[in-house]
């Protein structure tokens, strides 16, 4: 097992290597970088290549990737965001931090409800409760989640001018107040702030989630072994919950390592809606700017979480999973 | 030979006969045929799917006004009321009656500084059916040939005295200066007529589903069939790149991706290549790694090692024998990844990354009636938010018809 997770971590280097370059090359072919806006400045000439020359931006692409390289490998420097003259870690860790804050409560809530759901679905296979079931999840799966973000900022808007309070904010994570504030009374506006995102997230992944659920227990009753259970004559209970149940909710939870990226990133159009100044409105705000130095660390750090998901949730798999060999 | 042998003899050739009747009926795709009968909701998901196609492909037809018509003294107009009584309460054929505008200056009602439409009852306009609208610029070419790119139509079109400008519209107004216009379900920020937007942004939202869901597969065919038939060194380069694709987030690599075609103000067709592409580029590994397993697999059964030594080149093994092995796979998985690529291509559109006016798109739509409607009216003009519902429409529309297609085609998850 350990040199297999050794194998595994050693073949993570190129990859992420890879995918950076890959993402550097893709970030170098867009026209003009952070500088061109400057070259439309009449009054004072060469503006924009003195400022090329103080960011580092005049060497060519490539060794500009292996500077970043060095400095990240070497120095742990990310390098300084262009937009706002910070060290980038600065701008992108409150923005990781936001982005869990909202997505961490709504990943575990959806799992506690799609489990019993996806569950019951799958042991009354086809009876009422099941069918409604399905529709509803077909409907979720079917509403773009910006689109429902939308529809539910209108709503509160509409109950903030029928009755003239607020239900829910309608965006943002603070209130206007927030600086003056005691430390409690802030931890409560941003729960407040938070019901709204959370819900709309919830639901919105509580479809394909169930769907998951309800195969993957569909998949585990139809296996010889449950036939045998059956043939002994256990009882329906016991076989659902003791025999199927267990090992169903076992693949559940080792796969849940490759939810880890979707913990950071899997709600950017809410946030972009919603206000909520998570990473993604961060990324598009920088990818806009082409502050290359923020758009590498947001996506070094997607990838960084995505390789390790996969890695954790193929060793946790392993564990579970006898039949697999390493 | 006695007389009973006879008789067995054409006893067992009509048995054979009547295996060969049963047997005749059941081809692969009649199979198919008959599961997919099985699924009612697909069958209808696949006529909703037929109608909505067919409505965006004559858009200019069902549309009351052509794609360009913008009306900047209209905008945000609420739908047309069409009334089917007249003044004195009789049925009579549907009607509209021209929308005004005012500003309304009391600072004490619930609706300051708001636009208020009012109809002006004074004069019906009747709407009336398979018009002809003739005004400047207003002619369209309709639908099959407006996909004749216009270098060719053009030069074409006037060697052969052809001139195939379309006038004709479903319905209309007729009224003196258009002062009365029908607006089913109102107007956008720019005056335009939601109701025929929604069938011209259709055409793009529709179609950029099937074309990127159709390259990503080609590409995943070709790639993941090179890598799984010639393994080594190829199969190492494909596999690792198709790795770190899969490494970063599929929207910021779509995200970036757009950022590369964005700044340059391309022509609407050529952003529309372009997220195909993008969409592509960023769809194709999960079906090249199924592709190489597959032929993996296949390439080592008996019929291709026959085909081998029959002398057959590889191109032909692959193209011939060994992909369309995989022909039902692939159908499937184009259908399912039809309705992710027009939801991803919303996302794309509704973070203005997209679709760029002065071409629309359901996603763009709802981008610009965020952007546009403010905090405070949004409730007020609900109409701008229908493409939304259109989206979802064709996205539930489209995951039905593949899970029927799914279970027709796949033997294992038959009922």
């Amino acid at each position: 097992m350990t040199s297999y997770i050794i194998r595994r971590l050693i073949n993570l280097i190129p990859t992420f290597l890879l995918a950076t370059f890959i993402t550097w090359i893709i970030i170098e072919l867009a026209p003009g970088d952070f500088a061109t806006q400057f070259a439309f400045d009449q009054v004072d000439e060469n503006k924009e290549d003195r400022m090329r020359e103080l960011l580092g931006l005049n060497l060519p692409w490539w060794q500009r990737y292996f500077v970043w390289l060095k400095n990240l490998f070497v120095d742990f420097h990310w390098g300084t965001s262009m937009m706002s003259k910070g060290d980038v870690t600065t701008l992108v860790i409150p923005r990781i931090e936001n982005s869990m804050i909202l997505l961490l409560p709504a990943t575990i809530i959806s799992y506690l409800i799609a489990i019993p759901i996806g569950v019951y679905s799958a042991v009354r296979k086809y009876s009422i409760g099941d069918r409604l079931l399905t529709v509803f999840s077909l409907i979720g799966l079917a509403i773009p989640n910006f689109f429902f973000a939308l529809i539910v900022v209108a709503l509160l808007v509409q109950y903030f001018q029928a009755t003239g309070s607020f239900l829910l904010p309608t965006g943002g994570m603070t209130s206007q107040t927030f600086a003056d504030m005691t430390r409690w009374q802030q931890l409560l506006d941003i729960g407040w702030h938070l019901i709204a995102p959370i819900a709309v997230v919830t639901l919105s992944s509580l479809a394909g989630l169930t769907r998951v659920m309800r195969g993957q227990m569909l998949e585990v009753l139809g296996l010889d072994y449950i036939r045998t259970a059956k043939a002994k004559g256990l009882a329906e209970k016991v076989i659902n919950y003791k025999h199927a149940f267990k090992n169903a909710i076992l693949v559940i939870i080792a796969t849940i390592g490759g939810i880890l990226p979707g913990v950071l990133l899997g709600a950017g159009t809410v946030e972009y809606v919603m206000g909520w100044p998570g990473l993604t409105p961060l990324f598009i705000r920088a990818s806009f700017a082409q502050d290359v130095y923020v758009v590498m660390a947001v996506i070094t750090f997607g990838v960084i979480l995505i390789m390790i998901g996969n890695l954790l949730a193929d060793i946790a798999l392993a564990f579970v999973d006898p039949r697999i060999r390493y | 030979m006695s007389s009973s042998t006879l008789g067995k003899k054409t006893q067992s050739q009509v048995e054979t006969k009547n295996l060969e009747k049963e047997v005749k009926g059941t081809s692969s795709a009649s199979i198919a045929w008959q599961q997919f009968r099985k699924h009612p909701m697909a069958q209808v998901a696949l006529c909703i799917l037929g109608i909505l196609y067919f409505l965006c492909a004559f858009a200019d037809f069902f549309a009351p006004y052509p794609e360009a018509s913008i009306n900047p003294k209209a905008t945000f107009q609420p739908p047309s009321q069409v009334h089917w009584r007249d003044a004195d309460g009789n049925f009579t054929r549907p009607f509209i009656y021209e929308m005004k505008n005012t500003l309304d200056l009391d600072p004490d009602s619930p609706t300051a500084y708001q636009k208020i439409w009012t109809e002006e009852t004074d004069t019906a306009y009747p709407i009336n059916f398979f018009v002809n609208r003739t005004g400047l610029r207003e002619s369209y070419v309709p639908f099959p040939i407006n996909l004749i790119p216009v270098a060719i139509r053009k030069p074409l079109g006037n060697s052969m005295g052809l001139k195939a400008p379309g006038t004709l519209h479903l319905f209309g107004v007729d009224s003196p200066g258009d002062k009365a216009r029908v607006h089913l379900w109102g107007t956008d920020d720019v005056g335009a007529d939601i109701f025929g937007k929604i069938l011209f942004g259709g055409r793009i939202s529709l179609t950029i589903g099937i074309l990127a869901s159709l390259t990503s597969i080609l590409l995943g065919m070709i790639l993941g069939g090179i890598a799984g038939y010639f393994g080594g060194f190829l199969d190492e380069i494909i596999m690792r790149i198709e790795e770190a694709l899969s490494a970063i987030p599929g929207i910021f690599l779509l995200l970036l991706l757009s950022s590369i075609f964005y700044p340059l103000n391309w022509p609407p067709t050529y952003v529309f290549m372009a997220i195909i592409v993008a969409l592509s580029f960023t769809g194709w590994g999960g079906i090249a790694r199924s592709i190489r397993g597959l032929v993996l697999s296949l390439k080592e059964q008996e019929f291709t090692l026959a085909a081998k030594s029959l002398g057959a080149s590889t191109p032909r093994i692959i193209f011939k024998h060994l992909l369309p092995q995989t022909l039902n796979y692939i159908v499937v998985v184009a259908s399912l990844a039809i309705p992710g690529f027009i939801l991803t291509e919303s996302v794309l559109s509704f973070y203005g990354l997209g679709i760029q006016s002065p071409a629309t798109s359901w996603g763009l739509m709802l981008s610009t009636a965020q952007s546009f409607a403010g905090v405070t009216s949004l409730t007020d003009r609900w109409w701008v938010y229908i493409p939304g519902l259109f989206i979802f429409i064709a996205v539930i529309t489209w995951n039905l018809f593949g899970d029927g297609l799914r279970d027709a085609l796949d033997p294992r998850s038959r009922k």
